[in-house]
Formats: C-alpha cells, sequence, structure tokens
C-alpha cells in the first residue's frame, strides 16, 4: 500500500477542513487534506449563503454573535471576491411586534453588532416588494458569500503554501497506536473512490473536520461523540425579489430569512433532527412551509417560480444534549480527544457556521501545535486568499464580462453565463469526476432550465477535451486530485479565464474521456438535478422539465445510449429518493 | 360567423384547420405562441417504443403502423386506428411533398433509425428529406462535420457514440466563422447565412477537402430556411457525397421549416393566424338544467386588449404540460387553461414521479389528459360531452406519454384530422 507522511492530516473538504488546511500550512505544517467527494459537497455546499452579521444570534446565543461579527469583518477582506455585500434588514412584520424588536436592537449593540433602524419608508424604496405592513427594519451588515468559491479559494491558498488536498479519497479506517489507556490516531487509511486504490497517511496530528459526519469518523478510533444532525430545507426562487438579506425580526423559526446570492434568492429554512447525515430528503411540507413563510416577508413570493429545493445537514454539536436541533447552540466546539477520551494526536472542531469557519480553524490548529509542541501564531485574518484583487462580488460581473468581450456565442449555460472557456478552465484546472463538480466551480446548470441546455454542451465539451488526447488504452475517466492545480480565483469570471487558458497545466493530459464516461457524466448530472427538482415541479417548473425531457428523450434519445451498464464511482451518491411521500403529503394537507 | 376556431398551433391545430379549410369551412386559429414544433427533432415520430413491463426496458417499435392495432385505450391510437393513422400520415405526406418540405419514410414502412445529436440512434416514422440520408441501415460510413463555436452540436460525442453502436463514423471540424461573423449564432442564424449560395459555396469546397471516398456527409439541421432544398441539392451537387442533417439543440430550424410550411397553406386555404392570443375565459350557455352547454366564445388577452372569438365550433390543440394547455400548482391540481376540462392527471403530487430521471416507464403526471370519445369530444365523468361545440386533438389527449413513447406528431396530425373531420359531420 502506497504511504504518504504529514504533520497534520486534515479530514473534511468544506469550509472548516480546508480553513484548517490553508492555516496549519501558513504555519509551516506539512499538510494532506482529504475529502470523501469533491470540496464543499456536504454541508458547506449546501447551506444559504448567508454571511452573518450576527445579528441573528445576538438576544439567544450573543457568543457566537460576537464570533460572527468580528470573522465578518476579517472575511471582507480576505475573502472579498467569495461576498456580495448586500447588507441585511431584520424586519418586523405584523406577526413579529412584541418586546422582541427592542430586545434586538440592545443586544446588538451589546454584542457590537453595527445595527441602524431606519425609516419603514426607506426600507421600502430599497426593497419595493418587502411586505407593505412592516413596522420597524433594523439594518445591519449581512452580506452573500459563495461558499463554493470561498472553499476552492481557500484550498488553492492552502495549496499555494503547500498544502495538499485529495478529493475523493475516502476514509476507511483511522491508524491507531498504542494499547488501552495510551491510544493515538497515527493517521489514516484512505481510499480513492474513483479507483479503489489504498493508502495509508501517516500524521503527526489528524484533524476530524468532517462536521456532520464527526461522530462516524470519531467512532473509528473508539470515541463517542454525538452530532445533532440538524436538516435545513432551503428553496431557491428563480429571481433576486430583494437584493438585501431580509431577516424576520423574531428569534429565529423556520422559513425567516430570504438571502439574495447570485442569481437567486433563496428562503431558509427548516430545522429537521434527523438520523443520518445523509438523510437529505426533502419532504413537500418544507417547501410549503417555506413559501408560505416567506409571504410574510415578500407577499406573492410563492407565486414566482421556484428552481431548486435542497437540503444540508448542519453539524451541531452540544455534550449530553437532547433537545431539538433548533435550540441548540450555533457555537462551534473543539474536542481535544487526549483530554476529553484519553486518545493523543486527535482532534474535532464540530459546529458552528460558514462565517465562523476561519476562527474553527485557528482555534483547531492552536490546539494541534499546542500538542505537537510547537508555537506559531495564526496569520489567517490578515492573509487573502487567491483572487481578492477582484473585489467584492458583483451580481453583474460576467454579464459585464460576456457583453464587453462579445462572448455571447461562447456561452454553455445561458441562465448563469458560463462561457466554454470557463467550463475548459474548470476542467483543466479541477478535479472532476462528475458534471456535478463542474456546477460547484462554475454554477453550470443552476438556472431555471436546470441543465435542460448545457447537461449535453458540457458533455459534448468534456468529450472533446478528452478525446483529443491520442492515448492507445484509454483507462476509465479519472483525476488524480494530486496532479490538479486548484486555479479557481477566475474560474467564475469570463474575462480573465482567457488569456491564462494556455499556460494551465492539464489533469486530462495523460488520459481521456472514453464516450461511456461522457454517457455516465450526462445521465449521472440529469439524475442529480432531477432530485432537487421532484419536491418544487409544478407549473412553469413542470413545464421546464417536460421540454427538458423533449430534449433528453424526443431528441437525443439519450436513455438508448451505450454506457456499458457501468455505475459512476459516485452514482450512488443521489440514489436517494426524493419523490414526494404520500403519508407526508396527506398529514401536511 | 366563424364556423371552427381553431386554438393551438402546433401540429394538431394547424392539421386541424387545413382540414376544415379544405372541406370548405371558414376558419381561424390563434394560439399563445408558436408552438413546441419549434422545439423538436422536426422528424414525424409516430410510435418509437412500446410501453415498458414493469422493471424492462422499453421495447423499440419496428413496424409502428403494425404496433397500432395493439395500443391499449384510452390511447388516442386505439380510437384512431391503423386506418386512421396510416391514411392522415399518407396525406400529411402528400401534402409536405406539395408544400415543398417533403417528407419520407424507409422503404418497408418500418421505423428509421437516425442518429441523434448525441449519437444514439433515435426511431423515427417519417423523415424530412434532408434527415432521410442519416439513416443507419444504409451501409455507406459518416463523416460528422461540425463547426468550432457552435455550442449546440458535438461531432465528436456523436460520432464516438455511433462508431460504440457498430455504425461507422468519423467527426471533423471547420471554423465557425466558414458561415456566419457575428458574435452570437443559433442555429436559427447559422440557417438563415446559408440560404445565400455564396456561403453554401464555399462550405462545400471545404467539406469536398475533408472528404473520403464512399462517405456521406452528416452536418448539423442548419441547410438553410428559406432556400432549403436549394442548399441541400447545391452541397450533394457540389460534393458528390449524400448529404444529411442532424437536428440540434432547440430552436429546432427542421421544426420550424415545417410550422412556417403549414402556416403559410393554412393561410393561404383563407384561415386567418393570430399569434400571442392567451385564452384567459369563455362562455358557455346551456339550454336546459344538465344540459352539456354550447360555448358562445372564447376570450384572449393581448397587450392590447382582450378579443372575444365567436365561433360556432371550437377545437382545443393547446398541448399538454409541455404545450401550455394545462398548468398546475403545488397542491398537486393539474388543470386544462382554458375551459378547466376534467383531465386523468393524477391529482395528487406524490403519485406524479418516479425517482429515476429516466425511468422507463415516464412519469405517471405526464401520461394524463383529457379523455375524448370517439367523436374527440371531452368528456365529463360521467362519459357525456363536457360541451356540445367543442372538440380536443393532440398533445393534451389522455391515454399516453407521447414524448417518453416518441409518438408526439403522430399523435398531433392523426388526431387533428380525424377531429377535423368528426366536428364538420356534427350537426
Amino acid at each position: 500500500m502506497k504511504r504518504l507522511d504529514t504533520d497534520i492530516l486534515v479530514i473534511g473538504g468544506g469550509a472548516t477542513g480546508t480553513g484548517i488546511a490553508w492555516d496549519a500550512a501558513l504555519r509551516g505544517f506539512k499538510v494532506i487534506l482529504v475529502e470523501k467527494r469533491d470540496l464543499t459537497h456536504g454541508t458547506t455546499g449546501r447551506y444559504h449563503g448567508l454571511l452573518h452579521s450576527g445579528g441573528r444570534y445576538v438576544v439567544k446565543d450573543p457568543g457566537s454573535a460576537v464570533e460572527c461579527i468580528t470573522e465578518n469583518r476579517i472575511l471582507r477582506k480576505t475573502h472579498a471576491h467569495c461576498i456580495e455585500d448586500t447588507s441585511g434588514f431584520f424586519v418586523v412584520t405584523p406577526e413579529d411586534e412584541g418586546e422582541y424588536p427592542d430586545l434586538f436592537k440592545a443586544a446588538c449593540e451589546k454584542c457590537g453588532v453595527p445595527c441602524a433602524e431606519i425609516p419603514v419608508a426607506e426600507a421600502l424604496r430599497r426593497e419595493p416588494l418587502l411586505n407593505q405592513r412592516i413596522s420597524r427594519v433594523f439594518e445591519v451588515p449581512d452580506g452573500a458569500a459563495d461558499s463554493f468559491l470561498s472553499t476552492h479559494a481557500t484550498a488553492q491558498a492552502a495549496q499555494r503554501v503547500g498544502a495538499q488536498t485529495l478529493v475523493y479519497h475516502e476514509v476507511i479506517a483511522l491508524l491507531l497506536e498504542g494499547g488501552d489507556g495510551n491510544r493515538r490516531v497515527a493517521g489514516a487509511q484512505v481510499r480513492n473512490v474513483t479507483t479503489g486504490e489504498e493508502m495509508a497517511i501517516h500524521a503527526s496530528m489528524t484533524v476530524n473536520a468532517t462536521g456532520a459526519w464527526a461522530g462516524q469518523l470519531a467512532k473509528m478510533a473508539g470515541i463517542r461523540v454525538d452530532v445533532i444532525p440538524g436538516k435545513g430545507t432551503l428553496v431557491a426562487m428563480n429571481h433576486r425579489v430583494v437584493n438585501t438579506v431580509i431577516n424576520r425580526c423574531k428569534k429565529p423559526a423556520d422559513g425567516d430569512i430570504i438571502v439574495p446570492i447570485h442569481t437567486v434568492a433563496v428562503i431558509g429554512t427548516t430545522d429537521e433532527r434527523v438520523t443520518n447525515p445523509e438523510d437529505l430528503r426533502i419532504e413537500p411540507w418544507e417547501v410549503y412551509l417555506m413559501l408560505s413563510e416567506g409571504e410574510k416577508l415578500v407577499p406573492s413570493i410563492s407565486k414566482a417560480r421556484v428552481v431548486r429545493t435542497w437540503a444540508g445537514v448542519r453539524p451541531l454539536y452540544q455534550e449530553h444534549y437532547s433537545g431539538s436541533s433548533r435550540d441548540a447552540t450555533r457555537a462551534f466546539t473543539l474536542l481535544r480527544h487526549n483530554n476529553r477520551d484519553g486518545v493523543q494526536s486527535f482532534l474535532t472542531m464540530t459546529g458552528g457556521k460558514w462565517t465562523t469557519f476561519r476562527l474553527m480553524a485557528e482555534k483547531a490548529v492552536d490546539a494541534a501545535c499546542e500538542q505537537i509542541g510547537v508555537r506559531q501564531p495564526c496569520v489567517t485574518a490578515e492573509t487573502v486568499v487567491p483572487g481578492i484583487e477582484q473585489g467584492h462580488y458583483w451580481l453583474g460581473h460576467r454579464l459585464h464580462e460576456v457583453e464587453d468581450l462579445k462572448l455571447q456565442g461562447e456561452l454553455v449555460c445561458e441562465c448563469e453565463l458560463v462561457t466554454r472557456t470557463m467550463v475548459e478552465n474548470a476542467v483543466r484546472r479541477n478535479p472532476l469526476v462528475t458534471l456535478d463538480d463542474l456546477r460547484r466551480d462554475v454554477r453550470l446548470g443552476m438556472g431555471p432550465c436546470q441543465g435542460g441546455f448545457c447537461t449535453y454542451r458540457a458533455c459534448g465539451i468534456l468529450h472533446e477535451l478528452g478525446s483529443k488526447q491520442q492515448a492507445d488504452a484509454r483507462p476509465p475517466l479519472q483525476v488524480s486530485a494530486r496532479d490538479a492545480t486548484w486555479e479557481v480565483a477566475y474560474l467564475q469570471s469570463p474575462a480573465h479565464n482567457n488569456g491564462a487558458a494556455a499556460a494551465a497545466p492539464s489533469p486530462l493530459s495523460n488520459q481521456a474521456i472514453t464516450v461511456e464516461d461522457a454517457n455516465l457524466l450526462l445521465r449521472d448530472f440529469l439524475q442529480e438535478r432531477w432530485k432537487g427538482l421532484t419536491p418544487i415541479l409544478w407549473a412553469q417548473q413542470l413545464k421546464q422539465e417536460r421540454l427538458d425531457e423533449l430534449i433528453y428523450l424526443s431528441l437525443l434519445n439519450a436513455d438508448h445510449l451505450p454506457d456499458g451498464d457501468r455505475q459512476g464511482p459516485l452514482s450512488t451518491f443521489w440514489r436517494f429518493d426524493t419523490t414526494p411521500n404520500e403519508k407526508t403529503e396527506r398529514d401536511h394537507a | 360567423m366563424l364556423d371552427l376556431l381553431v386554438i393551438g398551433a402546433g401540429l394538431a391545430g394547424l392539421q386541424a384547420a387545413i382540414t376544415a379549410a379544405q372541406a370548405g369551412a371558414r376558419v381561424r386559429l390563434i394560439a399563445k405562441g408558436l408552438s413546441a414544433t419549434h422545439w423538436a427533432a422536426g422528424t414525424v415520430d409516430v410510435l418509437g417504443y412500446a410501453p415498458a413491463a414493469e422493471g424492462a426496458a422499453p421495447a423499440l417499435v419496428q413496424r409502428p403502423l403494425d404496433a397500432i392495432a395493439g395500443v391499449p385505450a384510452p390511447h388516442p391510437y386505439s380510437l384512431l386506428g391503423r386506418e386512421g393513422v396510416a391514411s392522415a400520415l399518407d396525406s400529411f405526406v402528400a401534402l409536405t411533398h406539395e408544400l415543398g418540405v417533403p417528407y419520407e419514410g424507409s422503404a418497408n414502412g418500418g421505423n428509421l433509425l437516425l442518429p441523434s445529436p448525441v449519437g444514439a440512434p433515435r426511431p423515427a416514422f417519417l423523415a424530412p428529406r434532408a434527415q432521410r440520408g442519416g439513416d443507419l441501415s444504409r451501409p455507406e460510413p459518416m463523416l460528422i462535420v461540425g463547426f468550432q463555436g457552435m455550442r449546440d452540436f458535438y461531432p465528436e460525442l456523436i460520432a464516438a457514440n455511433l462508431n460504440k453502436q457498430g455504425f461507422a463514423a468519423r467527426a471533423a471540424f471547420l471554423p465557425l466563422s466558414l458561415l456566419n461573423s457575428q458574435h452570437d449564432r443559433n442555429s436559427v442564424q447559422l440557417a438563415h447565412g446559408l440560404d445565400n449560395p455564396r456561403v453554401t459555396a464555399k462550405l462545400a469546397a471545404e467539406l469536398k477537402r475533408l472528404l473520403k471516398p464512399g462517405e456521406r456527409i452528416g452536418l448539423p439541421a442548419i441547410l438553410g430556411l428559406a432556400n432549403h432544398l436549394g442548399v441541400l441539392d447545391d452541397l450533394r451537387t457540389q460534393t458528390g457525397a449524400v448529404i444529411f442533417e442532424i437536428p440540434t439543440l432547440p430552436p429546432s430550424v427542421p421544426g420550424i421549416r415545417l410550422h412556417a410550411a403549414l402556416r403559410k397553406h393554412v393561410e393561404a386555404l383563407g384561415v386567418r393566424v393570430e399569434i400571442g392570443m392567451e385564452g384567459i375565459g369563455f362562455h358557455a350557455e346551456g339550454d336546459a338544467e344538465g344540459d352539456a352547454g354550447n360555448i358562445q366564445w372564447v376570450e384572449t388577452s393581448t397587450s392590447a386588449r382582450p378579443l372575444k372569438h365567436r365561433a360556432a365550433k371550437y377545437l382545443l390543440a393547446t398541448g399538454g404540460i409541455l404545450g401550455g394547455g394545462f398548468n398546475s400548482n403545488h397542491l398537486g391540481r393539474v388543470w386544462e387553461v382554458i375551459f378547466d376540462l376534467p383531465l386523468t392527471v393524477p391529482q395528487q403530487r406524490h403519485q406524479w414521479f418516479q425517482s429515476q430521471f429516466l425511468d422507463p416507464q415516464g412519469h405517471p403526471v405526464f401520461r394524463g389528459g383529457v379523455a375524448v370519445n370517439g367523436d374527440w369530444q371531452p368528456l365529463k365523468g360521467d362519459g357525456t360531452p363536457v360541451y356540445r361545440n367543442l372538440w380536443a386533438a393532440g398533445g393534451l389527449l389522455a391515454g399516453g406519454d407521447y414524448i417518453q413513447e416518441r409518438s408526439l406528431e403522430g399523435v398531433a396530425i392523426a388526431s387533428g384530422r380525424a377531429a377535423a373531420t368528426r366536428l364538420l359531420q356534427a350537426a
């Protein structure tokens, strides 16, 4: 078995894990990060995209609120291009009157969250679709964050200082040394899920950053960690009905926030305790609840078109907690397993939220330093990640570049303005196993047609790129993550990609995509999109889906493509059933 | 006073309007949009795959007309019978030849297998002349030519998939600037460009350079709009090879050619065609309690003002979920948008979908529609007509999933013609 050696092994490729890898690499450690799927495939890529001001927690969880506002200020400097400065309103609807608004205002002041009460008329001028019956509005520095881009940019920053990122590498066992009372985690045995190849990664310190999966990983070391998986369902509307983050000014509850993110507005969220972090089934009542609660903020929002729904699972952690997940703390928790469980060289960092990922990384690496016995200060708060010179994200940037450079004919995805060059660069620069990975890199397939046109085009382009290589023996589609460059800072940008493309090394350079691979990519991406559509298919989106059927069945005959009866190594990841369920439909009718 | 108001400009509506106008009726055709013909491959699919048994892959239908007899009620084919479908298609073929958009079938009356834009063999009963050359039973190896920078056509993928399935094909590229220098180039703009003989000649010269002896040439379906047959002939003569079109992603140039030809014909027959008319209401009067009633007028919205359209008889051909004839909501209700006709769609959302997008059974929500009697009149639950002067045809009819079974155009043409014939006979 292949063996790698490192100082710090980070398990989990979400915001927390990449943040830890970045921080540790900056402090001079040799770092390897492993992620069993694509970066951000778990909870990080499934949230509403809110950069918290802290306002949401000032009353209930002041500690979290203080962390949020501090990190908010830092991330606006270190990850500016991943953040849209939307600002945020806390609005008092007719249902939210009472003492909470005054409590809120006072609590903001106490926690240091800038909060200005603005005239209702001004709020309505800025957000004309807002409920006209709101009585008070507080403005706070909320923002919208692109968790895909920020995680990739962080991973790229980590890579630049020597960290190694292995995606599609699953931990199958922890390497344990010593007997009872003197046990030590010495790394992990991992399996490349696309090739089946296994290797042992030996590490001085292993950090569990697997979020909602933290309990499952800790169990491999014989340690009990009770994570409360709190499932949150989110609903994306096809327009940005608001350009400011809109919160209900009340105790956090289901469906009380609308976040404008990129081209859509996301209503969030539910909080359902589930037994398994992979239990992402969405019940129709959750969608209806989001829409009816959304109505209280933006009347008639439920008549707009829903393009997508998805669920993420919060990694909530509270020692000895057994209540409901809504009441569990949003604070993060660092478990030092040497003190807690007598297991050396193993840390778990869980809980928290995207906004505090940098701080979580800092605390985790501080603990690692302490245990390894080195003193290295954290510098992430003063270190920017690649792409920062683009400044804050602004919605019009793609359209501007497409028009400025006359790239209209290059568009592969008209909904999200993805050009062919962007697709090619993403393929050349990032490990790519499924089209869903490409979606996270460039937003392919995220618009109203949900892959109707671009799935075919992306497969055609990938196949062209792959088949240009004159390989005699063509291995199956696989990209070694170690060959990838993670040059993602500009992947979101049609313009910047133009010049940089030619020089980029290509992970595809020594392998080819067979036609069966292309067929499999097509089939799996259609299925992945379908999964998030069935709970919201009615009205215009149902008609859209019928057009997609016309394209893929009648025109392309895609259900009769030769795929050698193959299963994608990842096909099973999205085989869970999201079709509406009779019982829940009846119960919530 | 009009004899007939046809609602819907798809193949069913146009075929019905032509049938009625040819018989001397005064007909008007109104539609909200230009119809789904603009999105489809441009072939006439009659029956590509037989409904699959549970868990089985749908079986390719070799001879669709022979299979008609086995299609169970309430499928429109069970009302039409083999003869009804065959005669409608015969007259459709004759009409297309007369109109200069000739459709042709296989010599033995079976399904053609034609290369799809991803290189899968797609079954079609009739094909426009240009697609006919792609017949996969022909022996000549295929040279699939694409244009570098054309986003809706991938020749290497097509050739590789065809090869994988035993059909000899290779891919080649030409620069898109050969055809067009605009920044945004969809298939319709490219087709317009090729109507120019100078552009066609440039393309022919390049194709000749790529061609190996014995090959036929497959191109994206952009070979001209107004002068399509001329372009096809020019390329054939100048290259000496069989030239064929492979349909592209929407918008569909072959679909637009067919729609345009039929629309021009129906207008020549004296039918006024008004597009941009969305049905928003209607009025019916009955003679007595419990009487089915007569539709008096249909109201449409336009940008200017609502209009009332009065006729003695009405034919609804607005399509189902795809065509826009049906709408639906989150509570699981699906309704027909103009007359709120009873539908056979499952009215509970948990019954609408299978868990796999490409499930061979298709999704139940797309299977339902308007149930009709043998006279093509929409029915109430008790089996009597909803209105005495209303008929229906095309994709909104109950009984099948016409995309899943690849019968969209066959159902539209045959039911459009049959419904018009019946309504003309009615008092």
